[in-house]
């Protein structure tokens, strides 16, 4: 894979920059970094990195204000890193135009694989939108409406259907309660998160192999879901 | 006002006509029995119905019969008969004494009924402070103090307006009641009585009244309620001040305990990551590729420790701040329990787990993170105590459809009755200190929670070990579990 993608740091933690400094740049990963809210988005005009990781806790202003304002010029996926671990503070950040979540104290190979998911996404969102979705022996035919299971059709309803397909097209992302509630039962269900929980306790049912420790459809507890393609 | 005056003009002129009835039946009576009776008895006679119309109706009442009477005596019994000529000198010390006789009885009754209208408003001055210090004995707060206040002098004192302004004494804000609400008086208040102790001003009383000013008595009643009311806001004042300083000194111990056990809680896992990352720094030794790995997983478990605790200090604070306020949605039980098996996997691995979760289980109303925490902490609480390979058992029900009950049982060491209760509060241990790890939060942030959610928790020995129990309400904003339907509509 080519791992030259640059990545802008905005964080005030000068021990926190050296570490991902070091870690990045180990993964061969181009590294630059900001210490302020200000200088982060003057570099991230200049420099058009290709992911920025952030931090909410700056200096000089809120980082959900740092997101509002890179949205205005950039469609750069964002990857929050804060101690912030309410679960408001993580629903705020994605619904101002954040990618992506990670909690302070973080391991390194959650960030890695974060970072990859935002790359393939960037690229991606570059060419035509995949119309099939594979992730370990499930398929998800977009276009056609199938689902199968190591070569073995699936049988979902609409709604079913529905939910997965939204998850999967976004693979690999967080996606909140109210954004899925919102595109696929429509807006004035949006709090409805039970309906979420019944529907995705049938999918988890019928597509993984022990529900009880679901591995494509996982919840990020307090935020929304996450269907994932890769381990 | 108006009224008032046509009202007295009425009464007044009831007691002229009344006061020319009475003399007109007693000159009736005393005219039938003319022929029986003397000259000077007849004018004695007239003295009583002079009497009871002075009595009844007050001075000017008693002056104008005294006229009536002397006329129809007059009139009727003196020679010439039916005629109102004056001849004698004796008649005219009739009409004297008549009048002199209705003055002297009017001064004198109406000296007893200002001695009497004295007396009573004298007790009712003093059983209306009587009730309104009954009344402020029993409350506690400004506010209540203020609308007692103001109903008591409503009562008493007629008033156009009253404002009652109350300054702040510890802390609480400064508080401000008018009646009628809205009515914004421009005037100046017809009276202002301050609201004082010998330490301090608390505040002040004004009292807005049409009248020019208010009378004597209803100023000297007012008075006596605000030096009631001031004692009662100054005894709020000294209750306050009192429970703020136990307050702080139980929140001062509970904050050396916690530091306390925090210090000594943090320096356990910094000790071994201290202590494996400066092994890997050194340059005495080459570590073998499995002995690396080893350190660095006791620094990665260690660093999460570390993390685990700042968490559960977060929490607590949370919870004594009264900020934990659960987002409660309509969740699945087991997709909680089964996410916080995932989580816990290294921790439950030493053990046999019995999960008893019934399929139909309704959806219960928690906010899904901190149901998450009170079944880690529950867990942990369990691991931590019973020996390893021991049983963990969890096992959901419903009470009457109407409550969740969730209870955790283990194989550890029971809990001697008295202090079941207990391991809940912060910082108990029924074990040394030093012989086991954790904050001594666990216990209680699970209590905080369910609290917060509404429920109990509790503890219980079980044969062969202890269980922790908790209830929930299965209701959420009055409404009780929804049925999601897997029929199809979209």
């Amino acid at each position: 894979m080519n791992n030259s993608a640059h990545i802008l740091v905005i964080d005030d933690e000068p021990q926190i920059l050296r570490a991902l400094r070091t870690i990045l740049g180990g993964h061969r990963y181009r590294v630059t970094t900001a210490r302020n809210g200000e200088e982060g988005l003057a570099l991230a005009a200049v420099e058009k990195p290709d992911i920025i990781i952030l931090d909410l806790g700056l200096p000089d202003m809120d980082g959900i204000q740092v997101c509002e304002q890179l949205r205005q010029f950039t469609e750069v996926p964002i990857i929050i890193l804060s101690v912030r671990s309410n679960e408001s503070d993580k629903v705020k950040a994605l619904d101002h135009g954040a990618d992506d979540y990670l909690v302070k104290p973080f391991g390194t190979e959650e960030l890695l694989a974060r970072l990859r998911v935002a790359l393939r996404h960037l690229v991606k969102s570059k060419g035509e939108p995949e119309t099939v979705i594979t992730s370990g022996d499930l398929v998800i035919d977009l276009t056609r409406h199938l689902v199968s299971r190591s070569g073995n059709e699936v049988k979902l309803t609409a709604t079913e259907f529905n939910l997965l397909a939204y998850l999967a097209s976004h693979a690999n992302r967080v996606l909140t309660h109210q954004n899925i509630l919102n595109h696929v039962w429509g807006i004035e269900y949006r709090d409805n998160v039970e309906y979420l929980r019944v529907f995705m306790s049938q999918l988890r049912k019928k597509l993984e192999t022990d529900p009880k420790q679901p591995v494509y459809l996982i919840s990020e507890p307090g935020i929304g879901y996450r269907f994932i393609t890769e381990s | 006002m108006d009224t008032i005056r046509t009202r007295s003009l009425f009464r007044n002129l009831l007691g002229f006509a009344l006061a020319i009835i009475t003399i007109a039946a007693a000159t009736g009576i005393l005219f039938l029995l003319r022929d029986r009776l003397n000259l000077s008895t007849i004018a004695l006679l007239y003295l009583v119905p002079l009497l009871i119309t002075t009595t009844m109706w007050g001075r000017w009442i008693g002056i104008f019969s005294a006229f009536v009477a002397f006329l129809s005596y007059n009139y009727f019994f003196l020679q010439p008969y039916y005629t109102l000529v004056v001849h004698e000198t004796q008649d005219i010390i009739t009409l004297i004494i008549f009048l002199v006789v209705s003055v002297f009885i009017s001064q004198l009754f109406g000296r007893a009924r200002a001695a009497l209208k004295a007396a009573v408003d004298r007790e009712s001055e003093t059983t209306r402070l009587y009730e309104l210090s009954l009344a402020l004995a029993g409350v506690s707060t400004l506010d209540e103090i203020a609308s007692v206040l103001a109903h008591k002098i409503n009562e008493t004192v007629h008033t156009d307006m009253l404002e009652l302004s109350i300054r702040p004494v510890y802390g609480e804000t400064p508080y401000r009641l008018s009646i009628p609400v809205d009515n914004r008086m421009k005037t100046q208040p017809s009276v202002i009585i301050p609201l004082e102790t010998v330490r301090a001003f608390l505040g002040e009383i004004r009292v807005w009244s049409r009248k020019t000013s208010l009378s004597s008595g209803d100023q000297k009643i007012l008075r006596a309620f605000a030096a009631q009311a001031a004692l009662a806001l100054e005894r709020t004042a000294l209750t306050h001040a009192e429970t703020r300083a136990q307050v702080l000194e139980e929140s001062d111990r509970l904050k050396s305990a916690l530091l306390s056990s925090v210090s000594h809680e943090f320096r356990t896992p910094l000790a071994t990551i201290k202590a494996a990352t400066t092994s890997l720094l050194s340059d005495e030794v080459s570590w073998e590729a499995q002995a690396r790995k080893d350190l660095l997983n006791a620094v990665d478990e260690e660093s999460d420790y570390l993390n685990y605790l700042v968490g559960n200090l977060l929490d607590m604070s949370r919870i004594e701040a009264g900020a934990l306020k659960p987002n409660k949605q309509w969740n699945i039980l087991s997709e909680i329990v089964d996410n916080v098996l995932v989580r816990l996997h290294r921790t439950i691995g030493r053990f046999r787990l019995d999960i008893c979760i019934p399929d139909d289980l309704p959806l219960v109303p928690v906010d899904f993170s901190q149901m998450e925490q009170v079944f880690i902490n529950l867990i942990n609480n369990s691991a931590k105590y019973s020996p390893e390979g021991s049983l963990i058992k969890l096992e959901a029900s419903t009470q009457n459809g109407k409550n969740l009950r969730v209870k955790i049982e283990n194989e550890g060491p029971q809990v001697i009755p008295e202090h079941l209760d207990r391991i809940f509060d912060k910082f108990y241990r029924v074990t040394e200190p030093e012989r086991v790890s954790g904050t001594g939060l666990g216990l209680s942030i699970c209590k905080g929670i369910v609290e917060a959610h509404g429920g109990h928790i509790w503890a219980e020995n079980v044969p062969g070990g202890i269980a922790f129990i908790f209830t929930l309400p299965l209701e959420l904003d009055g409404h009780s579990p929804p049925q999601i339907e897997e029929a199809e509509n979209i």
